[in-house]
């Protein structure tokens, strides 16, 4: 049986009557970097809160490093750097203090004082006050405080919101450091392309279920593709009728289509047609993402 | 455990010597001017409405006791409110719990850490506010004719102190078990309120008089009497165990708390 870092099992959680996550069953390897995608309110942030026992599962289980999230949360806690999505700081203390504080607090498992190597890496004045910071400044203390510990697992809701795209790299730069030492990071994203550059895998999750896990390049090229055909004879409107394959435009000779299944019977059908050209076009996982998401699309559950 | 607790207490250095600054008006102010006002406020010994108010002003134990026994506390519960509350329901509220239940330290040593750094805060507060009483009172003494001793001073605002002890881990009972701090602030500033009105006019309206156990101020003795012997073992047991009562009910509810979330505790493991 393998060993996974985070497994999640038919985890559960209902805020009252509302619901926040479903059954989500999710694994994350040693050493990868794992996306975690969804629109506002899918249940991101509140799997990420179990993982830490900021909320408490209805049901289901979460353990990380083996150690169950509920009972042995301080053990694990050890060696989690967290970015909280909304985060929330001390405004009347300096960056510097800030970070002095929660080294303190946290007891030093990394290098003492590294969080001064990474304000410099991030452009952040720590001698300011946090309260006179802007969005992108307080995110960067964030990130920090996360990165500092120099731990084996970094959970990160939203790393690079509010960042600028300069910042934004260096960041993701950071995340790959990370997992080039060998430790692992679970993050959630809204911005697909930062997601596709660095992470190995991704999680969809929608409604507060996970549809989809899958690796990032798996996800681009099996699940969606786009192919524009080029016929002699245009064949009618109704030639592609086939569960899974949707038809996105035509010209004098060309059809575009998307495929998700069903594509020997596209390529037989295009064969009786005379086919004369086959290109197929590269989707970005951003239009991935938009195939579980799209409007009037239920997703595919997985 | 101890990290954080430095660190609760660094964070109330501001309070300690504002509150303590603030606190100090009493002592300042009406002990000083007491023998300016000692020939008027016996005249109004007898006046209902000072009895209403648990103010029995004929001698210097009696002027000791209706003031500054009574009100420092009053005022000094209200510290307890804000920093009860504001410790978990408000740092919740803002979003800086998150920060600190995510650091490798169990939920218990947060809101024991939390607790302790109250306790010592507001004890300081109190052993200033003594230290600056014994002070204006050597000062006056001279001027007033008085059985209290300094040291009877010093020891009444001491004993003061577990009021405000029950009413901060009262807060921070409500503020781990409310969903959200401005209803926690509600009800412990009622019980505070209530408790003050209801326990002096417990004395002159018998229809209250079944009720003066639940009112929280029955249990500090504002007369001179008490100024000068001390507060009577039983109330301070009382509000102690009032207190431990509210801590341990604090760690339970937080204990199972899901944070940031706003909810009430029977609402949190219900399924649909």
């Amino acid at each position: 049986m393998r060993n996974y870092l985070i497994e999640t099992s038919g985890l559960t959680v209902y805020y009252g009557r509302h619901r926040g996550i479903t059954d989500v069953d999710l694994t994350v390897e040693q050493g990868e970097v794992f996306g975690f995608l969804g629109p506002n309110g899918a249940g991101k942030t509140t799997t990420q809160r179990v993982l830490l026992d900021i909320i408490r599962p209805t049901s289901g289980k979460a353990t990380i490093f083996g150690l169950d999230c509920q009972t042995q949360g301080v053990e694990l806690r050890q060696r989690i750097g967290y970015l909280p999505g909304e985060l929330a700081l001390y405004k009347n203390m300096k960056a510097s203090q800030f970070f002095k504080m929660y080294e303190y607090l946290r007891g030093q498992n990394g290098r003492k004082g590294y969080w001064q190597e990474l304000a410099q890496r991030l452009d952040l004045d720590t001698s300011r006050k946090i309260g006179n910071f802007s969005r992108g400044n307080k995110q960067k203390v964030g990130i920090v405080a996360a990165f500092m510990n120099q731990p084996d697992l970094l959970i990160l809701d939203e790393p690079t919101g509010g960042l600028d795209p300069l910042v934004q790299q260096t960041v993701l730069e950071m995340v790959r450091e990370a997992k080039a030492d060998g430790r692992t990071i679970f993050f959630s994203s809204h911005i697909l392309p930062e997601v596709q550059a660095v992470a190995d895998r991704v999680g969809i999750i929608r409604d507060g279920q996970l549809v989809t896990i899958q690796r990032v390049e798996e996800l681009i090229t099996q699940r969606v593709m786009r192919l524009n055909l080029t016929f002699e004879v245009l064949p009618p409107a109704n030639a592609f009728p086939f569960e899974g394959v949707t038809e996105l435009s035509r010209s004098e000779r060309a059809v575009m289509l998307e495929v998700q299944e069903n594509l020997p019977q596209v390529l037989t059908v295009a064969a009786q047609h005379n086919i004369q050209d086959i290109e197929t076009i590269n989707v970005s996982l951003e239009e991935i993402f938009l195939t579980y998401y799209g409007k009037g699309n239920g997703g595919n559950h997985v | 455990m101890f990290r954080l607790l430095w660190q609760e207490l660094r964070f109330r250095r501001s309070a300690i010597i504002g509150w303590s600054l603030g606190l100090c008006f009493f002592p300042l102010v009406y002990i000083a001017i007491y023998p300016s006002v000692a020939e008027e406020m016996a005249g109004l010994a007898d006046l209902e409405l000072y009895q209403a108010l648990g103010m029995n002003l004929g001698t210097f134990s009696d002027w000791v006791g209706s003031i500054l026994i009574v009100f420092m506390p009053l005022v000094a519960a209200i510290y307890g409110i804000i920093d009860g509350i504001g410790t978990l329901a408000g740092e919740e509220e803002d979003g800086r719990l998150e920060m600190i239940v995510t650091l490798p330290l169990p939920r218990w040593q947060i809101v024991t850490a939390k607790a302790l750094a109250f306790v010592i805060s507001s004890i300081i507060m109190f052993v200033v506010v003594a230290v600056v009483s014994l002070l204006v009172f050597q000062s006056i003494q001279s001027q007033i004719e008085t059985e209290l001793t300094s040291g009877d001073l010093f020891t009444a605002v001491l004993m003061a102190w577990p009021l405000v002890f029950a009413v901060g881990m009262l807060s921070l009972f409500l503020a781990a078990f409310c969903a959200n701090r401005r209803f926690a602030s509600m009800i412990a500033a009622a019980v505070l309120v209530v408790g003050y009105f209801g326990s002096n006019l417990a004395v002159s309206t018998t229809a209250l008089e079944p009720f003066e156990p639940f009112f929280l101020f029955t249990y500090l003795d504002a007369s001179g009497t008490a100024v000068r012997e001390g507060q009577a073992a039983g109330d301070m047991l009382v509000l102690l165990a009032m207190g431990l009562v509210s801590f341990t009910l604090a760690l339970f509810f937080f204990q199972r708390r899901d944070l940031t979330v706003g909810l009430w505790p029977w609402q949190r493991a219900r399924v649909v």
